[in-house]
């Protein structure tokens, strides 16, 4: 069943599948080009030389540490526009295993921004000497030393993008999956590659330490995970979504081999939304890692989670309007200790960036509550969707303030901080653009309007109460007896927002600081113009996704790709 | 922009505000704007309120106030927002709204004017200006999303002028006013959630929901919601979240803080259009769309009322603090709005109105010569010095002013409507009314004191005892835009006194229309003999 072998790559197929082809020659590209060098070949008893550029000392534009980034950064742009043009386009299956449809497409452009904007981040984040020189005999210990750690990290950048790109790819094949198994590889190539990078950031001690705590959690994760895929397999003898949903849907009662095998899938993706109690790795891995790795790891990598919930939890297992899916009050339960536990954890963060991952565990319980209302069987088709509508739109938004808090952390990192919450003191009056932003993000984090943050919390709050009020005993007269007049699952709205006002406390203390407190230094922080940009754009893009003609794009666009994902 | 000159007010002053905080930061050559900026403000604030004025005259709009009817003017050609969900801008304003629009735009260059020296004047007034946008935005919108945006939206201001300009402890002050009213709304949102749910389907137009957030539309289809319970529920969210804006006892303490640290301008905005925020969403939302719940809830909203009113006035007689002591009659004052309500007269509710009106001016020229006082004596402890009226005479007369007009005193405009509150609360509760008055014995008893202690009361003839915080200097009478600004407040608090009928006229046709529009069925179909 599981076969490549039928994938021909003809002029149709590229083009469906051209977003990744882009970014895999963006790969060969990334590895090729700052090999290049004046390297010749003598062809023997002559005196002709052949040029055979791979090798020999390297021009100078291929030596520029800059070439990996701008090269990534490129190939990001332009996958990411024809992920996004692609997403009116119909649905085209790909192989057996794969399926360009707008919802593959919108997700896949939302990983490739938010990758776009860790690359455009990261042009200044790598130290690198433009003029890295090899040590030569006469130099001294020290000065030969210096050379070669320029040199070092020279080479990094390479090895940075690469990593970047294989994320990319990960991704978006994963969006694109309708085999439990090609998602399940998909998301090992992806989570692979994040887990190096976390580890990537070694201009402090903590990288490392983070990187193999992710790693050894993660992958213990991942291994329970398959193991209930391969129970999934045991049970029915096919992994194709479809075929595992029209099994589902024909099953008598409950078999065990189902529920154990969607259980432990379970424990995987709940890694990667970070949901409790599978969160405790991510707040480490968080503030280990780079920012703008950070900031990789709380948007694309969540939303690669949500994906993931949604091809198994919505798709295969939901229930008949009117039943109960077995998962929904374990769900239920999971995202209000989960949302509660990231705020709570929140209030008592002196780390920016720790503050940020437990508000990134709390954000994940929210929509975690979400899907939990679509298992209640009280949401129907048309409650379904406005959720599934709900989370899209949040994850994509959250692509730009979540990411847009951690790359204004990642300009204090330029700086050699943003690990403490001092290090954001006095920024309102250091740079106050910038820390305008921040404020900003911290409102949209809190979901305050007019900001995009507040519309898909409203979205989300919405599509539970439309599924939960007025589902009761409707001759209520007294104050218990009104409390029946809403199904039970009306109270996670309450817990949403009851969380959010909670959150309010350690976002706006954050921004309070910004503004309030004197800060340490009052010179700038580095220029870092193509960081700045990023932050800019991300800035007034969660304005204008809040209210206006842009949101209504955004809010149309995540439709019809729900519409495709539904059918 | 002539036809629709309720945008106009509502965006200008945000956008002006926005491009005056911003630009000097982007572009180098706009630094001369920085230094521009508190002119250009109130520049913009005046016109703004010559908008208002001319609205009112009748230039514009050609609605006459004397004989108003039902219904908004000045609506626009609504301008769909998010199609998707049903949101669109719409703006339009009635009786109701208009008062509380035209005083916002008069105590914005007011308070400009109060505090025209504050210190880093180019953010401070921009400030104001968008805080102007964002108040008039909560009353001409009627579409609840925007509405409910804007709501939120003054909350942004108010957290950086209580957070930059406030007192000692404006950390903690800045923090609790913000998440207190934030978490009531949000509680309010699931109530308005709820509500849209019940809307008409309109799903044939492209939306994914189905539903609109139109306020007209939201209001009259909530007796569509299926259930009494539910709609109960709904109606006490929403309470919860007007409540606190207003502030009702129980939910009032952050009141006193945010008031004692905000810098003087956000004081007078604070108490002067946000508290009537609430009651303007309560009546505009909770009491027009579920007219039922709230003849349910009567006995609740004079618990409210009452224990508001009762507990505000016997807080200040303990107050040594003259803004926390005006923070506390703020509170006592906002439960007679309840209580006008509560009578289900239509004396009562227009008596409400004119509650929000009166107190709208009186408030903020009390917390103007509060702030005067803690500028030019350094201390706001009323115990501390005695006999100002020998240092600062003009001072002394605004605050006296202030105080009788607060106390009640005929002729000044709170006195218009605490008698009518109580009038139309005898006609209803018979003597039950004799609580409320007597409660207003305690306000005279503790303004009185405080007056007695603070002007005159001094052992030596020529001068007065002055605090220590001033460390022997000599204190100097308020500055001549101090002064201003509170002869205008002063002036207009006697003119309502003395003419009351130019807005009462207005509000009292509005809440006849309304009486009969809205709650007489109520009252019926719950027994009650209108």
């Amino acid at each position: 069943m599981i076969s490549l072998g039928q994938l021909a790559l003809d002029s149709d197929t590229a083009f469906t599948l051209l977003p990744e082809l882009v970014m895999l020659s963006g790969l060969l590209a990334i590895i090729l080009i700052p090999n290049l060098g004046d390297a010749s070949f003598r062809i023997p008893l002559t005196n002709l030389r052949v040029p055979i550029l791979i090798g020999g000392s390297r021009f100078e534009a291929t030596n520029d540490p800059r070439m990996p980034n701008r090269i990534a950064t490129l190939a990001f742009s332009v996958a990411f526009a024809a992920s996004l043009l692609m997403i009116d386009s119909s649905s085209e299956e790909v192989g057996g295993m794969l399926r360009s449809d707008a919802f593959s497409r919108l997700f896949s452009a939302m990983f490739i921004g938010a990758l776009l904007l860790v690359s455009a981040a990261s042009t200044h984040r790598i130290p690198a000497k433009q003029n890295a020189r090899a040590p030569t005999d006469h130099d001294s210990e020290a000065t030969a030393s210096r050379k070669i750690s320029i040199l070092m990290d020279n080479r990094r950048q390479v090895d940075f993008y690469i990593l970047l790109i294989m994320v990319g790819l990960g991704m978006s094949l994963m969006a694109m999956s309708t085999n439990l198994f090609m998602l399940v590889v998909c998301i090992e190539l992806a989570s692979l590659s994040t887990y190096v990078l976390v580890a990537f950031h070694k201009e402090e001690d903590v990288g490392g330490e983070a990187g193999a705590k992710y790693f050894i959690v993660g992958s213990a994760a991942s291994a329970v995970g398959i193991y209930g895929m391969s129970l999934l397999y045991l049970w029915s003898g096919d992994l194709a979504l479809e075929s595992l949903a029209t099994k589902w849907a024909e099953m008598e009662g409950i078999d065990p081999f189902a529920a154990f095998g969607v259980g432990l899938m379970m424990v995987a993706f709940g890694f990667k939304v970070s949901a409790a109690p599978f969160h405790l790795a991510a707040p480490d891995a968080y503030s280990g890692a780079s920012s703008p790795i950070s900031g990789l790891l709380a948007t694309a990598s969540k939303a690669m989670g949500f994906v993931a919930l949604f091809r198994v939890l919505v798709m295969i297992t939901v229930p008949d309007y009117g039943e109960q899916a077995p998962w929904f009050l374990m769900l239920a339960i999971i995202a209000v200790i989960t949302m509660s536990w990231g705020n709570l954890a929140a209030l008592t963060s002196e780390n920016p960036k720790r503050m940020l991952a437990y508000s990134s565990v709390a954000h994940a319980g929210y929509m975690l509550a979400a899907i939990s209302v679509i298992g209640s069987g009280l949401a129907g088709e048309e409650g379904t969707r406005l959720i599934l509508i709900a989370i899209t739109f949040h994850l994509a938004v959250l692509v730009l303030f979540k990411m847009g808090a951690f790359l204004v952390l990642s300009l204090l990192e330029t700086d050699g901080s943003g690990h403490r919450m001092e290090d954001l003191h006095g920024l309102g009056k250091r740079e106050p653009l910038i820390a305008g932003s921040m404020f900003l993000f911290m409102l949209s984090l809190a979901g305050v309007p007019p900001l995009s943050g507040f519309l898909s919390k409203l979205l989300m709050v919405n599509g539970i109460v439309s599924s939960s009020a007025g589902t009761g005993n409707s001759s209520a007269t007294d104050v218990y007896s009104w409390m029946d007049t809403v199904d039970p699952v009306f109270w996670l709205a309450a817990a949403i927002v009851v969380n959010s006002a909670l959150s309010l406390f350690y976002y706006l203390r954050l921004s309070l600081v910004m503004f309030f407190e004197e800060p340490a230094s009052s010179s700038r922080l580095k220029s870092a113009s193509s960081l700045r940009m990023a932050i800019m754009a991300c800035a007034i893009l969660t304005v204008l996704c809040g209210i206006g003609p842009v949101s209504e794009w955004l809010v149309s666009l995540v439709s019809t790709s729900i519409d495709s994902l539904v059918g | 922009m002539i036809n629709d000159p309720l945008s106009v007010i509502t965006l200008v002053p945000i956008a002006v505000g926005i491009a005056l905080l911003i630009l000097p930061k982007m572009v180098d050559s706009a630094e001369g704007l920085a230094r521009a900026s508190r002119a250009i403000s109130m520049g913009v604030s005046l016109a703004m309120l010559a908008i208002t004025t001319m609205i009112f005259l009748g230039e514009i709009g050609n609605i006459d106030w004397t004989d108003y009817g039902s219904g908004y003017s000045l609506t626009n050609d609504s301008f769909l927002l998010i199609p998707s969900i049903g949101v669109s801008w719409k703006v339009g304003i009635d009786a109701l709204s208009f008062p509380m629009v035209w005083l916002t735009t008069l105590l914005i260059p007011i308070s400009m004017l109060v505090e025209w020296d504050a210190k880093r004047g180019h953010i401070f007034h921009p400030l104001i200006l968008i805080m102007e946008g964002a108040l008039i935005g909560v009353f001409v919108s009627l579409d609840m999303f925007v509405f409910y945006v804007f709501w939120e939206l003054t909350l942004v201001p108010m957290f950086f002028l209580i957070m930059v300009w406030g007192g000692e402890d404006r950390r903690y002050a800045s923090l609790k006013f913000f998440i207190y009213t934030f978490t009531a709304s949000v509680i309010m949102l699931i109530g308005i959630l709820v509500m849209y749910l019940y809307t008409p389907d309109v799903a044939s137009s492209g939306t994914i929901t189905g539903h609109t957030f139109d306020l007209g539309v939201m209001v009259s289809s909530a007796s569509g919601i299926p259930s009494e319970g539910l709609r109960h529920l709904v109606w006490i969210m929403l309470l919860i979240g007007f409540a606190t804006k207003m502030p009702s006892v129980p939910v009032h303490t952050w009141l006193p803080d945010a008031h004692v640290q905000a810098p003087t301008a956000g004081s007078m905005l604070l108490a002067g259009v946000m508290l009537k925020m609430g009651a303007y969403g309560f009546l505009r939302i909770a009491v027009t769309a579920l007219p039922e719940s709230t003849m349910v809830f009567i006995p609740l909203l004079i618990f409210l009322g009452m224990v508001s009113l009762v507990y505000g006035a016997w807080v200040c007689m303990g107050q040594t603090n003259l803004k926390r002591m005006v923070a506390y009659s703020s509170v006592s004052h906002m439960g007679l709005i309840f209580l006008g309500i509560a009578t289900m007269q239509p004396l009562g509710i227009a008596g409400a109105l004119f509650m929000m009106f009166a107190h709208g001016i009186i408030s903020p020229l009390l917390f103007a010569v509060a702030g005067a006082f803690k500028h030019h004596y350094h201390t706001l402890e009323i115990g501390s010095m005695r006999g100002i009226a020998h240092h600062s005479p003009w001072l002394a007369g605004h605050m006296m002013l202030g105080w009788m007009a607060s106390l009640g005193l005929p002729l000044l405009a709170g006195f218009v409507a605490e008698v009518t509150i109580l009038i139309a609360f005898w006609m209803t509760f018979g003597w039950l009314v004799m609580l409320p008055a007597l409660t207003l014995i305690i306000t005279a008893v503790y303004y009185l004191t405080s007056m007695q202690r603070t002007i005159f009361e001094s052992d030596d003839p020529h001068q007065g005892i002055l605090p220590e915080s001033l460390h022997g200097e000599d204190p100097s009478d308020i500055t001549w835009h101090e002064n201003a600004g509170m002869l205008i407040l002063g002036a207009l608090t006697a003119l309502f006194g003395i003419l009351p009928f130019i807005f009462w006229d207005m509000m009292s046709d509005w809440s006849s229309g309304f009486m009969l529009e809205y709650l007489t069925q109520a009252m019926e179909s719950e027994g009650v003999n209108p």
